[in-house]
C-alpha cells in the first residue's frame, strides 16, 4: 500500500506541478468563464499577463457572490503577490479586501465599482467610467436632436451601479448643457433584450409619435425598442436610438441607420489596464486610485473606422 | 491484513482526506501552512453548519433540499430586520425563522404525509421566491460593515467566529448521536420505523424536530454569511446544496437512512473544502472542479454498493 501511495502522489506531482516557478502571481476572481464581455476581458489578462511574466490564478465566481467571496479566502492563503476582484456585489466582499490587506497584498477593482467603504481596503479601481458614459450619451442625443424633443430611457437593473451611473450621468448632464430635451419615462429593462421589447411596445403604446429618441443603457436593449418600433409602426422613420457597449449589431444597425450611436467600451482593455496596473503595483509604483478605460462615441461617421466591443 | 480493502472504505474519509492533502501538499507550495487551514476552515464553516443539520435529517431517512434557500432568506431577514431591532435581536429573528422554515418542511412531511424529497423541493423553489420578493432581486446591504470585519477575525491563528462554532456544534453531535437514547432512536426510526414504532419511538416526533433542526442549523449558516458580507442576498446560497450533499454523503452517511456519523460528516466537510482550495490554488476552471466532484461521489456510492464493510469477510471466511 505504501508503495502504492508513493507512487500515486508521483504522478500527481509530475502532471501538476509542471511549470511551476517562482513568478510573481496574481490571483484574478473573474465574473465568470463563458460571458460575452468577461470572457474576452479574462483572454487579454491571461495573454498580458504571459508578457509581463506573471502567473495569474483564475478563479471564476460564475456570477455567484457568495462563491467569490470564498474565493478571496483562496487568494488570501495562496499568498498571492496582489488581487484583481470583478465585484458583482457593493459591499459583499469588504471583508475579503480587509483580510487581503491586513495579509499585506494589494487589492485592485476590475470593471464594476463597490460602495465607498471599500475605498479604504483597494489600491485602484481600473474600468469604464460609466457616469461618463451616461454623459456622452447625452451629448450624443442632443446633438442628433438639436438639443429639444422628448426621449424615453430604457434603463438596466434597478440599483445595478452600471445602471444607475449611466442614468445619473445622462440626465446630469442634459440638465448641465441646458438641453431642452425632456425625459417621457425611465424604465428597467435589466440589459435584456426579451424584457426590453415588452416595455418598448408599452412606452409606444402609451406615447407613440411623442417618441423622438431613445437612450438605452446597452445595446441589446436598443434591439429591443428597434424590434418592437418595427412590429408596432412598420415602415414609419424610426426615433433616434442610441445606446452603449459598442457589440457588433450596434455597429450593423448604425449602419443601416436604425440606430444613430454607441459608446465603445472594449472588455480587452479592460483586462488590459487591470492586469498591467496590477503589476505596476507589485513593482512598487504609485498608481492612481481611479483608472477609466479608453471610450469612443460611434456614429455613421466612423463606424467603419472602429473596431466593436465584442 | 490491516490494509483490506473492507478498512479502505470503511474509513475511506481519512483515506480520501490525508491523499487530498498530500497531493495538494506535494503541488502547492505553503498548502500546509496554518493560515491556509484557518482560511479553508472558515470557508467550510457555512457548508459545514448546514451539513450538520443534513446528518441529522439524512439518518432519519429525510431529505432538505430547502437547505440553500433557508440560507439565504433567513441571511436577508437579519439583514433587513436590523434597522429596527438592533443586529443581534435581528441575529436571532433570523435562525427562528429557519427553525420555523424547517417546521414546515417537517409538517409537510409528517402531517400531509409528502415525500421529503418532493416536499423539499418545492419549499426549496417557495422560500427562493420569498427571498427575490422580499428584495426585489436585489442584494440589501446591513448596518454596520465593521462588524462584518470583526466577525472575519481569525482567533489562535486558526479559527473564525463560525468555524469554531461548527466544529463545537459538530463535536456536540457526535456526542449526541453516540451517547444519548435520542440520537440512538434517530438511527433506529431512520434504519426501521416500524420497529422504532413498536419499540415505542414517535418516528413522526423524531422526524418533525429533526427537520426544525436543521432548519436553524441552515437559518444560523444563512445569518453568519450575512453578517459577515454585511449583505442580505437572495442569490446567497444558490449554488451550496449539491456540496453540502456531497460532504455528508463522503463522510459515510447513506442517502438511504439509518447509518451516518459527525465526525465523518466533519471528515467530508474538510475533505470537500480541501480539494476545492487545491483546484483553485492551480486554477482548474470551476466546470471541471464540478466534474471532479462528480466523479468522487459516483466512485464512493459504487464502492460503497460493492464492498459493503462485514461483507467480504462473509464471502471468503478462510481469510
Amino acid at each position: 500500500m505504501a508503495n502504492k501511495i508513493a507512487i500515486l502522489l508521483g504522478a500527481a506531482a509530475v502532471i501538476t506541478s509542471a511549470g511551476w516557478a517562482s513568478a510573481k502571481t496574481v490571483c484574478y476572481v473573474t465574473a465568470a468563464d463563458a460571458h460575452p464581455y468577461v470572457t474576452p476581458a479574462n483572454e487579454a489578462i491571461d495573454a498580458r499577463a504571459k508578457e509581463l511574466g506573471i502567473e495569474v490564478i483564475r478563479l471564476s465566481q460564475n456570477f455567484d457572490v457568495q462563491t467569490g467571496t470564498e474565493q478571496m479566502n483562496t487568494c488570501i492563503a495562496r499568498a498571492v503577490d496582489g488581487i484583481i476582484l470583478w465585484p458583482l456585489d457593493p459591499q459583499a466582499y469588504i471583508p475579503g479586501l480587509a483580510r487581503a490587506k491586513e495579509a499585506g497584498i494589494p487589492s485592485i477593482l476590475i470593471n464594476s465599482p463597490m460602495d465607498a467603504a471599500a475605498n479604504e481596503f483597494i489600491v485602484s479601481f481600473t474600468g469604464p467610467d460609466v457616469y461618463q458614459e451616461g454623459e456622452m450619451a447625452a451629448d450624443s442625443l442632443n446633438a442628433a436632436m438639436g438639443g429639444k424633443g422628448s426621449v424615453v430611457i430604457i434603463a438596466g437593473q434597478a440599483g445595478n451601479g452600471t445602471t444607475i451611473g449611466r442614468v445619473d450621468g445622462f440626465v446630469d448632464q442634459l440638465a448641465k448643457i441646458g438641453s431642452e430635451i425632456v425625459v417621457l419615462d425611465t424604465v428597467n429593462a435589466d440589459f435584456d433584450q426579451q424584457k426590453a421589447l415588452v416595455v418598448s411596445r408599452d412606452l409606444i403604446t402609451r406615447f407613440g409619435d411623442q417618441i423622438q429618441g431613445v437612450y438605452a443603457n446597452d445595446d441589446t436593449m436598443a434591439r429591443g425598442f428597434i424590434d418592437a418600433w418595427k412590429e408596432a409602426r412598420p415602415g414609419q422613420p424610426m426615433p433616434i436610438v442610441i445606446g452603449i457597449n459598442g457589440q457588433v449589431d450596434a455597429f450593423e444597425s448604425i449602419r443601416v441607420g436604425e440606430m444613430y450611436s454607441t459608446i465603445v467600451q472594449s472588455p480587452i482593455e479592460d483586462g488590459i489596464l487591470a492586469i498591467n496596473t496590477i503589476a505596476d503595483i507589485i513593482d512598487g509604483k504609485e498608481v492612481a486610485a481611479r483608472l477609466p478605460i479608453p471610450l469612443t462615441v460611434v456614429t455613421r461617421e466612423n463606424v467603419d473606422s472602429v473596431k466593436p466591443a465584442f | 491484513m490491516l490494509w483490506s480493502l473492507e478498512r479502505i472504505v470503511r474509513y475511506r474519509v481519512l483515506v480520501i482526506l490525508a491523499v487530498t492533502l498530500i497531493v495538494a501538499a506535494f503541488v502547492v507550495p505553503g498548502f500546509l501552512r496554518l493560515s491556509t487551514l484557518a482560511l479553508g476552515l472558515d470557508r467550510g464553516a457555512s457548508i459545514g453548519l448546514i451539513a450538520i443539520g443534513m446528518t441529522v435529517l439524512l439518518i432519519a431517512r429525510q431529505i432538505d433540499l430547502s437547505v440553500g434557500s433557508i440560507f439565504g432568506l433567513c441571511g436577508i431577514i437579519a439583514v433587513m430586520l436590523q434597522s429596527s431591532l438592533g443586529v443581534w435581536p435581528a441575529a436571532a429573528v433570523g435562525v427562528l425563522a429557519g427553525a420555523v422554515l424547517g417546521a414546515i418542511n417537517g409538517l409537510l412531511t409528517v402531517v400531509l404525509r409528502i415525500n421529503s424529497l418532493v416536499a423539499t423541493l418545492a419549499t426549496m423553489l417557495a422560500f427562493r421566491a420569498i427571498a427575490h420578493w422580499l428584495t426585489e432581486s436585489q442584494p440589501v446591504p446591513g448596518a454596520d460593515i465593521m462588524l462584518s470585519i470583526a466577525l472575519s477575525k481569525v482567533y489562535l491563528e486558526m479559527f473564525t467566529l463560525r468555524a469554531m462554532l461548527f466544529v463545537g456544534l459538530i463535536l456536540c453531535l457526535h456526542a449526541w448521536l453516540t451517547w444519548t437514547v435520542a440520537g440512538r432512536n434517530l438511527f433506529a426510526v431512520g434504519s426501521n420505523p416500524e420497529a422504532a414504532t413498536a419499540s415505542g419511538i414517535s418516528p413522526d416526533r423524531t422526524v418533525l424536530l429533526s427537520f426544525i433542526f436543521a432548519g436553524a442549523l441552515a437559518g444560523l449558516a444563512g445569518v453568519l454569511q450575512s453578517l459577515t458580507t454585511n449583505t442580505g442576498s437572495p442569490m446567497f446560497g444558490s449554488e451550496i446544496l449539491v456540496v453540502i450533499i456531497a460532504a455528508v454523503v463522503v463522510g459515510g452517511t447513506r442517502i438511504e437512512g439509518g447509518k451516518g456519523s459527525a465526525l465523518g460528516t466533519l471528515g467530508g466537510v474538510l475533505t470537500i473544502t480541501a480539494l476545492t482550495t487545491a483546484m483553485e490554488f492551480q486554477s482548474i476552471p470551476a466546470y471541471v472542479q464540478q466534474v471532479v466532484m462528480g466523479s468522487i461521489l459516483i466512485l464512493l456510492v459504487v464502492l460503497d454498493r460493492t464492498i459493503r464493510p462485514g461483507a467480504h469477510a462473509q464471502a471468503a471466511p478462510a481469510t
